[in-house]
């Protein structure tokens, strides 16, 4: 047993552990149920505070891995482990949920047991998703955690709660049960070539589909995952789930469940499907491109702030999309830095929200005006949040747009390999991507100078009470991050590049594998892989990084339209 | 012809069941009370120990143990011991729900307890058969026995409907069932199972095919496969809701056993199915529009037993590819049927259950929007019932989701193209049954109470309501010794 196994099963167990005993407590008992609440994620933040202090920052692997047999009869594991992309959100999602919960304290005011344990079960089952290593385990985890987020809409949510939270459910469940056949696909393919039974994803990842197959089954993953980030044109259900949703609720899907679709590609799609993914990288980048513009603009428009706020968070999550399929170092690092700082903004730019909605009952921009006189303090926080999410340099939105979008122009020559020509080139996706960069800053800073700036003309705005201690505490911690993140990335990527290295390495021998009939990896990928990495370290991300002909293994002459060259 | 009574030990949970109905039956006509709760204690001591006997005998036997009773009538291995342990525990199931329902809806009917456990009876049989005679004789005991279970609310219309219905649809598909043995008599000179088996590829082609065609069809009417589910959605609703929940989960699981022995194990094996004798190629074909049809019935009701029943059709249809995949020599399809027999069974079990609380006193609230705001009012009832929804729509971490999860892999091992369609066409339908379960669970937590609830208070009900979930959700976490059986 590795040291600080027990971290990861232990984070995934105490909020399991803390619903059961909120569900324990009497009714009417709402403060006990909220401390309970607090608590155990306020202990879950800190016992995952281990994760980072046993994690190996030069290893790529796996690391604290936990590996049980669960159902033995069909390879099923319970196999947990986290690498370099997983720890910063794994710290995200135990950061958030405490924050979240201690916000809820007054906003939540019935079944407030049941709204603690919805959101202990939802903590688990994202943390799950993050750190599952094993398909079954994973997709367990992804179901477990919609069923809490239904409730959280439906019950605590606005007027209309119960058409966003069944809207939100399909819209998961018919990505997710695609996935379901998609895995199914792998899990036989596996066993046909092997002979073995396993979900295990260290060992899919092994197995080579053919070309067709992978293109097939990275769709059915993508669809899944696109909607969870939400691409255009599968992001109608969000904006419906955010403007319904209860603002804890609003906070761990934009600060958590969106980021789930990012992940989704970088640990499972990809990896087991490197050819499916050069075939639609270039349709899924630019759909990212699509949606950064749309969601701004849409943003622009809005009045209700919250919705404002949901639609920047398109636009955002579309940047992460970029930078994930710009397949280069830098915009991969730059997408988990984003989502990580959208975590933050994000969740601040809502628990702000709530905190005016609690105060004002309305969300509409036009109620709104002058409130820095009337509440100095939370401006200041505010405005430290809201540059934050609009990408001031100093603050941590910057360094993930920053470098997405230098990944997106770096990845000039290498995206994908055989990219087609009549798609628009890289460098034009991240000049027509930096353009939301600028709308963004416009309708933050818009948002900000109504609520705050002006006449405090509206008279129901001159009894508002500035910040409570309470939810100074919520602020604070999130206002120091995003300094943190802003000033000092480098403690954050250093953790990242190893994993990110390897990913990408893995990636581009796996691809180089070629079309055939389902099989293993051939001996020459673990020299390919760390040639590629060695490339991509010395700074070229290049196909031609890609193995050299005499390793070109003799199957992979299928008409390859895409297979990679390896001339120099 | 001899008689071993060496067997009749390898028969005792079939003696059990119907020795302990005729007894029932018999007190029944002596006894005097008002109550009849007495006799729902006999009713679950006598189930349950037939389940007694019936885990007795599978851990007497080895595991790929067979042994043919009285001249190849009936067969005794584990598979059917797991199956007759399952009907006593749906039969105990059965009589708990039976006495607080009798008593607020005034049919206070004796003869249910001794009936229930005849059916039984008959289901035992139909997990044990290794003839076409044994098949057909168990058929009817069990047939016989829902009929008039299901006719018991004499003075109500909708019963009597729904009984004449099933019956006359019921009478219909034995007389299938016999015309396609005959057949196949003809065809084979046999109605052993086993010498079945070993003479298919020698007998009369045309005979043959007619015959298991019928006989096909007769079990798709007892499963409500679409296009013969035309009774189920009004037997269901009409039926008090424990003869219901015995219907939809006992009876199916019965017919399931029934076609895992004939098609799956004696009819099956290799590329049989589909060459001489052909059964998995309707099959494959009725479990498609069965799971479709199911779930799209399904969005559209507004009573929940309908509701339930256009699920449960949907379900046949899935156990159906199971069915197929074990016919078509997939290894892991006999196991991924019995785990979903059970978690199924399990699962309508508690979902009637609750259904059966939340009625009361001239009031069944059968209507979806009658149970708005029950979570609020009676959290623990509205609880179970979402287990058992998410259970039934295949949401981890319940034993739904990894009864489809078996089911389909299962299909998936057999490697035929046909049922890699239909595992894509299974899945594709979770998506949609989630859409009318969640129906239920969106109008128990998220609309407002109307009125006050007076539900059906009884032990014995909380009971099924409490452990039906515990052991669906334990299925799930834990599958893997559920696996092994």
């Amino acid at each position: 047993m590795n040291p600080g196994a027990w971290v990861l099963p232990l984070i995934l167990g105490l909020p399991l552990l803390g619903a059961l005993f909120a569900m324990c407590t009497p009714r009417g008992e709402h403060t006990l149920a909220r401390g309970i609440g607090i608590a155990t994620s306020a202990i879950t933040f800190l016992v995952s505070l281990f994760a980072l202090a046993y994690f190996d920052k030069s290893a790529a692997g796996y690391q604290l891995v936990t590996d049980a047999a669960w159902i033995p009869s069909v390879g099923v594991r319970f196999k947990t482990g986290i690498d370099g992309i997983t720890l910063w959100l794994v710290l995200l999602t135990t950061f958030l949920t405490p924050v979240t919960l201690l916000a809820a304290t007054k906003s939540i005011d019935k079944h407030v047991r049941e709204f603690v344990a919805a959101m202990l079960i939802l903590e688990t089952g994202m943390l799950g998703a993050f750190v599952a290593v094993d398909a079954f385990l994973f997709y367990v985890m992804w179901e477990v955690m919609l069923i809490p987020m239904y409730l959280l809409i439906g019950i605590w949510g606005g007027q209309r709660r119960i058409y966003a939270s069944i809207k939100f459910v399909i819209f998961t469940m018919v990505g997710s049960l695609l996935m379901l056949v998609a895995i199914f696909y792998v899990y036989v393919s596996y066993a046909e070539v092997t002979g073995v039974y396993t979900t295990d994803l260290e060992k899919l990842q092994t197995l080579v589909l053919p070309h067709q197959a992978q293109v097939w089954c990275f769709a059915a993953f993508a669809l899944a995952f696109a909607i969870k980030i939400p691409l255009f044109p599968l992001h109608t259900w969000l904006p419906d789930a955010h403007v319904e949703a209860p603002t804890p609720g609003s906070v761990i899907l934009a600060g958590v469940l969106l980021k789930l679709g990012i992940f989704g590609f970088i640990r499972w799609a990809m990896p087991l499907f490197p050819y499916g993914a050069s075939v639609l990288a270039p349709y899924i980048a630019i759909l990212a491109v699509i949606g950064i513009v749309y969601g701004a603009l849409v943003a622009y428009a809005q009045d209700d702030v919250k919705k404002l706020v949901a639609y920047s968070s398109v636009s955002h999550l579309g940047f992460c999309a970029l930078g994930l399929f710009a397949l280069t170092p830098a915009g991969i690092e730059g997408s988990i830095y984003a989502m990580l700082s959208h975590g933050l903004t994000t969740g601040g730019l809502f628990l702000g929200i709530g905190m005016l909605y609690e105060r004002r009952h309305t969300r509409r921009l036009a109620e709104y005006g002058g409130l820095w006189k009337q509440m100095p303090v939370f401006a200041g926080l505010y405005l430290v949040i809201v540059m934050g999410s609009a990408g001031l340099p100093a603050l941590s939105g910057f360094v993930g747009e920053f470098l997405t979008l230098f990944g997106t122009f770096n990845a000039g020559d290498t995206f994908p390999e055989g990219y087609p020509t009549y798609l628009p080139k890289p460098r034009l996706l991240g000049a027509i991507a930096a353009t939301g960069v600028v709308v963004g800053a416009i309708y933050l800073l818009f948002m900000f100078q109504k609520v705050f700036f002006g006449p405090l003309d509206k008279s129901r705005n001159g009894q508002l009470a500035d910040l409570s201690g309470r939810e100074k505490a919520v602020f604070i911690p999130i206002v120091i991050l995003i300094f943190v993140m802003g000033i000092f990335p480098r403690p954050f990527l250093k953790r990242m590049e190893p994993s990110v290295n390897a990913f990408l390495g893995a990636y581009h021998a796996k691809l180089a594998e070629g079309d055939g009939p389902a099989r293993l990896l051939s001996e020459q990928f673990g020299s390919r892989s760390r040639r590629a990495i060695e490339r991509i370290r010395r700074g070229g991300a290049s196909p031609d990084a890609l193995p050299s002909p005499d390793t070109e293994p003799a199957g992979a002459g299928a008409p390859g339209q895409l297979a990679p060259r390896g001339q120099p | 012809m001899t008689f071993a009574s060496g067997d009749l030990l390898y028969i005792a949970p079939f003696l059990v069941l119907a020795l302990s109905g005729i007894l029932l039956v018999l007190a029944e006509a002596f006894y005097t009370g008002k109550d009849r709760t007495a006799l729902a204690g006999l009713t679950v001591a006598g189930a349950l120990s037939s389940t007694v006997v019936s885990v007795a005998l599978y851990r007497h036997l080895g595991a790929t143990e067979s042994r043919l009773l009285f001249t190849e009538m009936l067969v005794a291995d584990r598979t059917g011991y797991v199956l007759t342990a399952l009907f006593g525990v749906v039969a105990a199931l059965a009589a708990l729900l039976a006495p607080a329902h009798q008593r607020v809806h005034g049919w206070v009917v004796g003869e249910y307890y001794g009936i229930l456990l005849l059916a039984a009876s008959g289901m035992v049989l139909l997990a044990q058969a290794a003839n076409l005679a044994t098949v057909f004789l168990g058929v009817e005991t069990m047939s016989i026995g829902v009929y008039v279970m299901t006719a018991m609310r004499r003075r109500s219309k909708r019963g009597n409907e729904a009984a004449m219905k099933y019956f006359l649809m019921g009478a219909f598909s034995t007389a299938f069932l016999l015309y396609g043995m005959a057949l196949v008599y003809g065809a084979i000179g046999t109605t052993s199972l086993v010498q079945i088996q070993g003479r298919l590829v020698s007998g009369n082609l045309g005979l043959l095919t007619v015959g298991t065609f019928m006989m096909v069809a007769a079990f798709a009417f007892k499963i409500a496969a679409v296009p013969f589910h035309m009774w189920a959605p009004d037997a269901y609703e009409g039926a008090p809701t424990p003869v219901t929940a015995f219907m939809a989960a006992a009876v199916k699981a019965a017919a399931f056993a029934a076609m895992m022995r004939m098609f799956g194990q004696y009819m099956g094996g290799d590329r049989l199915p589909y060459g001489v004798i052909g059964w998995a190629s309707p099959m494959v074909v009725l479990a498609a529009i069965t799971i479709t049809v199911g779930n799209i019935a399904a969005i559209r009701q507004d009573n929940i037993k309908r509701m339930l029943a256009y699920s449960s059709i949907s379900h046949a249809g899935v156990l159906l590819v199971g069915l197929c995949a074990m016919g078509l020599g997939s290894a892991s399809g006999k196991p991924a049927l019995i785990y979903y027999l059970i978690s199924y069974s399990l699962t309508t079990m508690g979902a009637f259950a609750v259904v059966a609380y939340v009625g009361s006193k001239d009031q069944e609230r059968l209507d979806i929007d009658d149970w708005a705001g029950l979570a609020t009012r009676h959290p623990g009832a509205a609880l179970a019932m979402t287990l058992c929804l998410l259970s039934l729509g295949g949401m981890p971490p319940t034993g739904g989701f990894f009864a489809k999860f078996y089911v389909f892999k299962s299909a998936m091992d057999a490697q035929d193209q046909q049922l890699l369609w239909l595992t894509a066409i299974g899945v594709i339908n979770s998506a949609i049954s989630i859409y009318y379960y969640l129906r239920i669970v969106t109008t128990m937590y998220f609309k407002d109470p109307r009125g006050e609830i007076a539900p059906t208070r009884s032990a014995a009900l909380a009971f099924v309501m409490v452990a039906c979930p515990l052991v669906i959700l334990e299925m799930g976490l834990f599958p893997n010794w559920w696996l092994s059986l």
